[in-house]
Formats: structure tokens, C-alpha cells, sequence
């Protein structure tokens, strides 16, 4: 049996042009080791896949090189081993798992502290995706995927009430273009079934009934009408202040360095900013969880970043967004955007994407002008008549971390006691979230962890509701209250000074003017804060007690201003006193 | 509140011109409605000079420029200026909504002066690839922040676009102490006024880089520099010759766009060509009650006609307010050959005795020796040579109102822009 997987690989790798190579195949109980080198990265996650695409292969470490285009060198910051905490549970990584983690974890009476490398949460792949919460329909049925989305997108309408999140429900279409493709759509509704997911295949009338616009040449669509969409660094936002509440402690800049063991279990967690004694840790560090499971011992996978980039358009040009849609075939021929498609955001932005491109870097959170034109080419043919290029108000990239069996990694480290990993956390990451939750509770119980409910938890978290959406008496009322409810400082999307002071005095504190943003819109409207930008820093800075010239844009190193100008007035006050 | 005659909003130099002009004209209470704390919108972070040759006869800077306004503004009750206020949503039968730091309220107004001016255009919607890192300004905020703020938004920087803020942004970085690499300009031809190439880029010998873009920003956190490569004549850049420069900041100045969105809500109909509302020789848009002026209507290349176009509104607004209505149909001016833009794109009659009609257009190509013609069907109304004419800019007109004499509702002219027939010796 064993034998018979790593003859397999070899010929596919044979078939691949890679027998070329030398490189290494282990294999012992369906996991799989690769080494070796190997000219250029594509060759690199191409092997993975070859591997990981295999029936029975349980898991891929892909340690082969590329000559060329590999991971640019990372240099981990020193850690330090002063002792500064203990808790029951360290959370590494504030992305929208480790949130939501920790404030599940919060219902119990328990010492929670979440660790995250960057100046908020949410920064990686959290922020940076399209807030698509997945009915389940494309994946395959029985994955780990599969089952966590179903379950994930069943709890998630409850959690944005609890925590004040927008949730709208939408339409998800699958369309074919041919009448030869109809029977695509048979199999993908019976697909859909079997994940046990409401499914509808309706014709080109009905989906015209739901949203016009759609190109009138669409000869069928599969209907996913538990899809959702959410805001995913609100709900990131939301789950870490909600946690706070009930009494887990977050830090920022905080960047784990290594992991110390006592008797095969794990003891201390030290980082760049001091060290954390506990006996449990979950390992929720997105595209670094290889990272973080290295420091417990050898690889027990391998993540390859993928990157997906997406469009966002003027509100303005909304119409023809009611269904979220994309077409069959493109998923199946085109890999760099096999998933996304034509979305409204929660709030009223159209969306297209995401691309899905191989990147070695972690970190390549680039737009490429290729991206953007797969893009538009792709969902272009789906709306004909909506005018992409000049709607376009920005765009960005996110990076999914994916294994090479392409499924989630949940489970407890082989080689150190107390430490979870819950990596892989691709798409359906958002709409699984709350389930990936539940499971690793389950986990920790399993595990010896005590979770002895606190009458104390709140569930419940609010946020005010944006200022221009009062009505004339609840706005006068608040400017009584204060004036600067009255002061509106981002003149796109109507933000004023005191929800950007309050945005920097919640549980969680925004830091930077990135923080800032995604909690209050300042700067994501049209102009792309090209007005507010000059007005918000030194509300920010004010607040804060930072000299402007220390504000970042998104943590230390991304300063937004070099020095005071020769002439400022801070000068002469400096002079005068 | 008592009731307000004429509401302007946006106190720049559009708004301010608009709200005098409308005092003038008789309007017993005008509002001016400004969101910054003071009036004078953009001018007031123009320190440089050039402003007011064709009103004032001098040379003056934003600053001065703005206050000259603000002093005729002071001498007329009749105008009240409202600082701090955010108009947030205009509708069709000219009500308002506003907020400030004292409330929240809606009036009604006789009629509206949009005056919001212009924003610029983005990096994103300039397409440019690459990271999203600090360090990236549009010359505005720029120029916001070196002048208002006192902050240094970089000390090295490359320019991308040679729009007039653009090129007063290269000089003002150097002057204070920053190291410009060089602007560089999509187009074959500088986008600004001649006047500022020579004083703020050959004065200072930064290079003009034409034919030129940025192909992507580098830099995680701050950024790490640009790339830049020549494009084709479709505009395409050249990747082959792609070159990387090492910088800290990235000035944009690749365009502005007429701010409309009170507009839009208001149902007024935008001119695709302007980007503005479509108005008539008084400055009147689609929605009955509600004018433009300004750069809401058209980006200006000078500020003095901004003030001149915006003025007509005011006095139209005032006009209307007090009852005047122009009832005899409308003249269609349409945009012929090499006309890329042309403001009003209608005339409203009648046409009084003696009246001038102002016609503002942009050519769509550079052409020496060049005529402006005005035509109905075959027979040429107006001719005017022209030495030169280049995109950047604006061909402005006045026209006697006899020229249409004989014509009425319904008529269509063209305009255009033709090369004039060299005669043979």
C-alpha cells in the first residue's frame, strides 16, 4: 500500500516533467514528505498538489526548493524569554478563527490571551477577502471544508446578532452559458444535496426575475440561497472585542518566536515582547501556522499561500448585483480564478473576485495588472452591461493558506502536547469560522482541558450604528450630547470625529489609521481618503498621544509622514516655550 | 430659520463668486454653506501665485485670492456663511440636509448653487498595480499636508501625472528640502499649463518624463520605490523596458473629477463628456431650481473662471428665486470633431437683447493653426482662428446672442475644432 503511493507520485511526477529532478518521496501512513530542489516555485507547489491531490494521502510537507522565486529569506525578530503572563489558553493569531476561538473559549472560566504579530486584528487573510459566508455547495462533500462550512454557515446568522454584524442573505448562482453544460449543473445540485445544503436549479427566467442585468445568454443557474455576505474584519473586530469583554487579553505587535516544551508538553510561549506560561496553545497563524508547528518539532504539513485579488466599485454603479454570480466553466478551466464571482459587499459596494494565484511569499499582497484583467474578463461576460473599469474604487489581495491536500489541518500536534494547530484555513475560512470554533473546543476538551461554564458571559456586543444612518432627531440629540457628532470628517462615506474617537477608545483600540478605516469607513469611500486622510491623522494622533510624525498607515515601518515641514507651527510653539 | 433664498454649497472659489453674485442680483438671503472651518476651499492651501490675473489684473496667491471674496462677502448682510457644515443629501425639489457641531437640520431654499468643486482621482482608479503601502499621496493632499498641516508627506519623490498640482507639488517639495526623482506623464504632452513646466520643473531642473507610467508600487509597509516604463502610442506600457526606481513617496496627479454626488441624488442629469451637470448658458442644470458652477460643472484650468462661471449661477439662482424663468425651448449645442468637452451644452430661451453667451470647450488633440466653428447644419454661425489649441487648455468664447438669431427650440448646433486650410503662396 505504501509502496504504491510513492510509485504513483513517482510516474506522476514522471507525467510532470519532474522525474528530471532528484527529489525525495516519504510516505509512511498516507502522510507524505517532499524534498529536493527544483527549478521555479510553480514546480514546487505542482509537486505538492500532484501529492496531495492523491486518494489517500492524508497530508503533504512539501520541503522542496526552488532554485528560483522561493520565499524571500524571514528573519524572526529576538524573542524575549521574561515571563510577563500565564493563561489556560494562548491563541496565536487574531485573524477571524483566532478571534473567534478565543471568544468561545471566553464563555468559560478560563484565562484567554490571543498574540498577534501585526498592530490589529484581522490583518491577513481576514481583512483581505471578499466576506463571502459559503453555503457549502462547492465543496467536496465529506472534507473537512465541507462539513465545517454547512455547520458554520448554520451558526452564523446567530452570531452576527449576537455581535452586531452585518449578515445578508443572497443568492449564490452557478451559471452555464450552454445548453450542453445544463447536466454541470445536475451534478453540482447533487452535490449540494448531499452536503445536505438547499439547492435550486432554476432556468434563464427565473434568474432574470431575481437580477436582470445577468447577461439574457445565461441558459441555467444552480441557486444557493443560504449564501450570505458579511463585513469579515468586523465580524474579526467583533468576536476579539466580544472576547475582551468576557476576559480575554489581546496584544498587538506581539510576534511568537518559539514554543517551550516541559515533559513532551508545551510550557511556555515566548515572543518578541515576552513570554506566556500555559499548558494549552492554538495554533491559529494563517499563512505562518508551518511557522509556528516548526517550533514544536518536524513539519506535520506545509502551507502554500494563494493569492486572491478583488475589485471593489463605486456604490454608485450597484445595480446589477442582487445575485452573487459566477459561471461553472471558469471554475473548472481557468485555476488562477477557479472560486468568487460578481458579490454586493454588506456595505452596497459590488465586488468581483478573487483571483487565486500560487505566490511563494506569505506576504505578496500585491495587485498585479494580470489579476485585474482575469478579473474583469471573467465575471465581465456575467453582467454586460455594467462598465467595470470605470467603477473601480480600489482593489486588493489576500493570501489563503492552503495545505496541499487542500482541507483544513485541525488537529492536536504529534509532537507536542497541548498545542492545536488549525491550519489550512482556505475558503471557506470566514463561513467556517464559528464551527472551526466549536470544533476546537471539542478539541481542547478532548485534550484535558476543563471548560466550566461562567455565569458572568456576555454574548451580546454592540456597536453604535454609523451616525448618517440616524434620523434628524436621534442625530441632534447625539450632537447635544457632543459636538462633534456633528463634525463630519470623511465626506464620502460621512464619518465624523466622534466615531473616529470613539473607533480609538474601544476594548480592542484602533492604532493606525488602517484601524481606524475598517472600523469606521474614513477613507474607503471614493476618494480613498485622498480628502480625509490630512483631517483623520491628527484626530488619531491626538487621541493617541502620538506625534504625527510617528503614525503608521498599518504598524511600525508604514510611517505616514517623514518630519514636520520647516514653517509647522509645532516649531514655533517648540521655539516659544 | 428664515427662508433662504438662494443656497450655495461649497465655499471655494466657485461658491464664494456664486453667493456674491447672487446678493448682487438681489437675493435678500443667501447661505453659503461650507464644510471646512473656513471659506475659501482649495485656495487655501495654494500658496503659490498666478491666481486673479483676469479679475483682479494682478497675480495672487490662493490664500489672497480667496480673501479678496471673503472681504466682499463680509460687506453684504445679505450672505451668511455657515462654516463646519456637511450638506449630506440634496433632493430634487431643492431641500436640503445639513449638519454642523450645533445640529442636524433641512431647509428649503428658493434655489441651489452646487459649488463642491472637484476631487482627484486615485491610484485605483488610475489602475495602478502593485502594494498598498504608506506613502502614496494625491497631490492635493500633498499639498494639503505641506501647507495646512506642516507635515512632509515623504523625502523622496516620484510624480506620476503633469496636472497643474502636480507640477506646483514637485517645486513645493523641493523648496521644501525633498528630493524629486522626476514627473512622469502617460500622455505625449505635459497635462499642465506651459507656465508651470517651465517655472516648476525646468526651474528647478526636475526631468519630465512623457510617454511614461508607473507600472507597479513596491513596498509592504512604507513604500520601497516604483516601477516605470515608456507606453506605446495606445498608452500601453512597454514591460520590456521596465526600470525600477528606488523612492519613498508617490505623488498622483493623474486627474479630477467634478464631485456630483449631491447632484446625482438630486436627479440631476450628468454630462458624460464633463462629468458635471448639463447646464445651460445661465448655468441652470436638469432639475429646475438647482445650478452649477464651478468645477462641479467642468474642471477649470484657471481658477478665475471657475469664480466667472460659478458667478453666473449665483445671479441665475437669485433670478429664479424671484421668479425669472426662461420659457421659449431650449437650443441643443452639440460637440462635433476634436471637441472633447464644451460647457453649456444647451441654450435656454429667449435669448435676451445683447446678451453674451459664455462657451467654455476643450480640444480633443493638440492642432496648430486651428478654427472654433459653430454650425447649424451646413451654415457656419461663428468662426474663430486660433494659433494653437492643446488639450490642456480651454478655448473660451463669448458669444453675441444675435448669432442665433432666427433659430429656436429644438434647433441643434455643432461645435468643432478644425484644422484651418493653410493658403498656398
Amino acid at each position: 500500500m505504501s509502496k504504491d503511493l510513492v510509485t504513483l507520485l513517482r510516474e506522476l511526477f514522471a507525467e510532470n516533467g519532474l522525474d528530471k529532478y532528484e527529489l525525495e518521496i516519504f510516505e509512511e501512513q498516507g502522510q507524505i514528505r517532499l524534498s529536493g530542489t527544483v527549478d521555479r516555485w510553480e514546480q514546487v507547489v505542482l509537486a505538492g498538489h500532484l501529492a496531495g491531490g492523491l486518494r489517500d494521502v492524508r497530508g503533504v510537507v512539501n520541503e522542496i526548493a526552488a532554485a528560483e522565486g522561493g520565499p524571500p529569506p524571514y528573519e524572526a525578530p529576538p524573542g524575549d524569554p521574561t515571563v510577563i503572563g500565564k493563561a489556560d489558553v494562548v491563541i496565536i493569531g487574531a485573524g477571524v478563527v483566532g478571534a473567534a476561538i478565543a471568544r468561545e473559549l471566553s464563555r468559560f472560566k478560563l484565562d484567554i490571551v490571543v498574540l498577534e504579530k501585526e498592530s490589529d486584528v484581522a490583518c491577513g487573510a481576514s481583512k483581505a477577502n471578499n466576506g463571502m459566508v459559503h453555503s457549502g455547495l462547492v465543496q467536496e462533500p465529506g472534507s473537512l471544508r465541507s462539513t465545517l462550512n454547512v455547520r458554520g454557515n448554520e451558526l452564523f446568522e446567530g452570531v452576527c446578532r449576537e455581535l452586531d454584524v452585518p449578515f445578508h442573505r443572497c443568492n449564490l448562482a452557478v451559471v452555464v452559458f450552454n445548453e450542453e453544460e445544463l447536466f454541470l449543473l445536475e451534478l453540482l445540485k447533487a452535490r449540494g444535496e448531499m452536503s445536505g445544503i438547499p439547492v435550486e436549479l432554476i432556468g434563464p427566467e427565473k434568474l432574470a426575475s431575481l437580477e436582470p442585468a445577468l447577461n439574457t445568454a445565461i441558459k441555467g443557474a444552480v441557486l444557493a440561497p443560504t449564501t450570505a455576505m458579511t463585513c469579515p474584519y468586523k465580524l474579526t473586530i467583533a468576536y476579539a472585542e466580544n472576547a475582551i469583554a468576557n476576559g480575554a487579553r489581546f496584544y498587538l505587535n506581539t510576534e511568537v518566536t518559539a514554543l517551550e516544551q516541559q515533559n513532551g508538553s508545551i510550557y511556555k510561549v515566548v515572543t518578541n515582547r515576552g513570554s506566556f506560561l500555559t499548558r494549552y496553545c492554538i495554533n491559529a497563524a494563517g499563512v505562518y501556522a508551518g511557522r509556528i508547528a516548526e517550533m514544536a518539532g518536524p513539519p506535520e504539513f506545509t502551507i502554500h499561500p494563494r493569492k486572491g485579488e478583488l475589485i471593489i466599485f463605486d456604490r454608485e454603479s450597484a445595480a446589477g448585483h442582487a445575485v452573487m454570480a459566477t459561471g461553472i466553466l471558469e471554475m473548472i478551466r481557468d485555476p488562477h480564478t477557479k472560486g468568487g464571482g460578481t458579490m454586493i459587499t454588506v456595505d452596497g459596494n459590488p465586488e468581483w473576485g478573487p483571483s487565486a494565484f500560487e505566490v511563494s511569499d506569505p506576504e505578496d499582497t500585491s495587485v498585479t495588472r494580470e489579476g485585474l484583467e482575469r478579473i474583469i474578463a471573467k465575471f465581465g461576460p456575467l453582467m454586460p452591461g455594467f462598465d467595470a473599469r470605470s467603477a473601480i474604487i480600489t482593489y486588493f489581495a489576500g493570501v489563503r493558506a492552503a495545505t496541499y491536500t487542500e482541507d483544513f489541518h485541525i488537529a492536536p500536534s504529534r509532537h507536542l502536547k497541548g498545542l492545536i494547530h488549525v491550519a489550512g484555513i482556505q475558503s471557506p475560512g470566514l463561513a467556517a469560522a464559528p464551527a472551526i470554533a466549536e470544533l476546537v473546543l471539542q478539541i481542547l476538551a478532548g485534550e484535558g482541558l476543563a471548560l466550566e461554564e461562567k455565569a458572568e458571559f456576555n454574548p451580546r456586543r454592540r456597536e453604535n450604528p454609523p451616525f448618517s444612518s440616524l434620523s434628524l432627531q436621534e442625530q441632534n440629540r447625539l450632537i447635544r450630547e457632543d459636538p462633534r457628532y456633528g463634525h463630519v470628517v470623511c465626506r464620502c462615506e460621512h464619518v465624523t470625529e466622534r466615531e473616529i474617537v470613539d473607533a480609538l477608545h474601544r476594548p480592542l483600540p484602533a492604532l493606525t489609521l488602517d484601524a481606524v478605516k475598517r472600523r469606521t469607513r474614513a477613507g474607503m469611500g471614493r476618494c480613498q481618503g485622498s480628502f480625509c486622510l490630512p483631517r483623520v491623522a491628527p484626530i488619531i494622533a491626538r487621541e493617541l498621544g502620538l506625534p504625527l510624525e510617528k503614525l503608521t498607515k498599518s504598524g511600525p515601518g508604514s510611517e505616514l509622514f517623514s518630519r514636520r515641514t520647516k514653517e509647522s507651527p509645532h516649531r514655533k510653539e517648540a521655539f516659544l516655550s | 430659520m428664515s427662508p433662504i433664498q438662494v443656497a450655495v454649497i461649497g465655499a471655494g472659489p466657485a461658491g464664494m463668486a456664486a453667493a456674491l453674485a447672487a446678493a448682487d442680483a438681489g437675493a435678500d438671503d443667501v447661505l453659503l454653506i461650507e464644510r471646512d472651518d473656513e471659506a475659501g476651499g482649495i485656495l487655501n492651501q495654494c500658496v503659490h501665485d498666478g491666481f486673479g490675473n483676469l479679475i483682479f489684473g494682478e497675480s495672487l496667491t490662493g490664500p489672497e485670492y480667496a480673501h479678496r471674496f471673503m472681504e466682499e462677502i463680509k460687506r453684504r448682510s445679505r450672505i451668511r456663511l455657515l462654516t463646519g457644515t456637511m450638506v449630506l443629501n440634496l433632493h430634487s425639489d431643492g431641500s436640503l440636509k445639513a449638519v454642523n457641531r450645533s445640529g442636524a437640520f433641512s431647509l428649503k431654499p428658493g434655489a441651489v448653487v452646487l459649488a463642491m468643486g472637484c476631487r482627484e482621482r486615485s491610484r485605483f482608479q488610475a489602475v495602478i498595480p502593485g502594494y498598498r503601502p504608506a506613502g502614496i499621496y494625491t497631490a492635493g493632499a500633498a499639498q494639503r499636508l505641506i501647507n495646512i498641516e506642516g507635515l512632509m508627506p515623504g523625502e523622496k519623490a516620484v510624480i506620476l501625472g503633469s496636472g497643474d498640482i502636480g507640477l506646483i507639488m514637485a517645486r513645493r517639495l523641493i523648496l521644501e528640502g525633498a528630493q524629486v526623482c522626476g514627473v512622469f506623464e502617460i500622455l505625449p504632452r505635459p497635462g499642465g499649463l506651459t507656465r508651470n513646466v517651465v517655472q516648476c520643473l525646468h526651474d528647478f531642473n526636475i526631468p519630465l518624463h512623457l510617454s511614461h507610467t508607473v507600472t507597479f508600487i513596491h513596498g509592504k509597509k512604507r513604500l520601497t520605490g516604483v516601477s516605470v516604463a515608456p507606453v506605446d502610442e495606445q498608452g500601453q506600457p512597454l514591460l520590456e523596458r521596465e526600470r525600477f526606481i528606488p523612492c519613498d513617496t508617490l505623488i498622483l496627479s493623474v486627474g479630477l473629477i467634478p464631485e456630483n454626488e449631491l447632484s446625482r441624488a438630486a436627479g440631476v442629469i450628468i454630462d458624460e463628456a464633463t462629468r458635471g451637470p448639463r447646464v445651460d448658458q445661465d448655468m441652470a442644470t436638469s432639475v429646475p431650481g438647482i445650478f452649477a458652477g464651478g468645477n462641479v460643472v467642468q474642471v477649470y484650468d484657471l481658477v478665475d473662471h471657475v469664480s466667472r462661471a460659478a458667478a453666473i449661477a449665483g445671479r441665475s439662482a437669485a433670478l429664479y428665486a424671484a421668479g425669472y424663468r426662461r420659457v421659449g425651448g431650449r437650443l441643443l449645442l452639440q460637440r462635433g470633431e476634436n471637441v472633447s468637452a464644451m460647457v453649456p451644452q444647451q441654450l435656454s430661451l429667449p435669448l435676451a437683447a445683447g446678451e453674451r453667451i459664455n462657451l467654455y470647450l476643450r480640444t480633443a488633440t493638440e492642432m496648430r493653426g486651428a478654427a472654433v466653428e459653430l454650425r447649424h447644419g451646413e451654415k457656419v454661425l461663428y468662426r474663430k482662428k486660433m494659433r494653437i489649441v492643446r488639450p490642456p487648455e480651454m478655448i473660451h468664447l463669448e458669444l453675441e446672442a444675435s448669432l442665433f438669431a432666427g433659430l429656436g427650440g429644438g434647433d441643434a448646433l455643432t461645435c468643432r475644432v478644425a484644422a484651418e486650410e493653410v493658403k498656398q503662396k
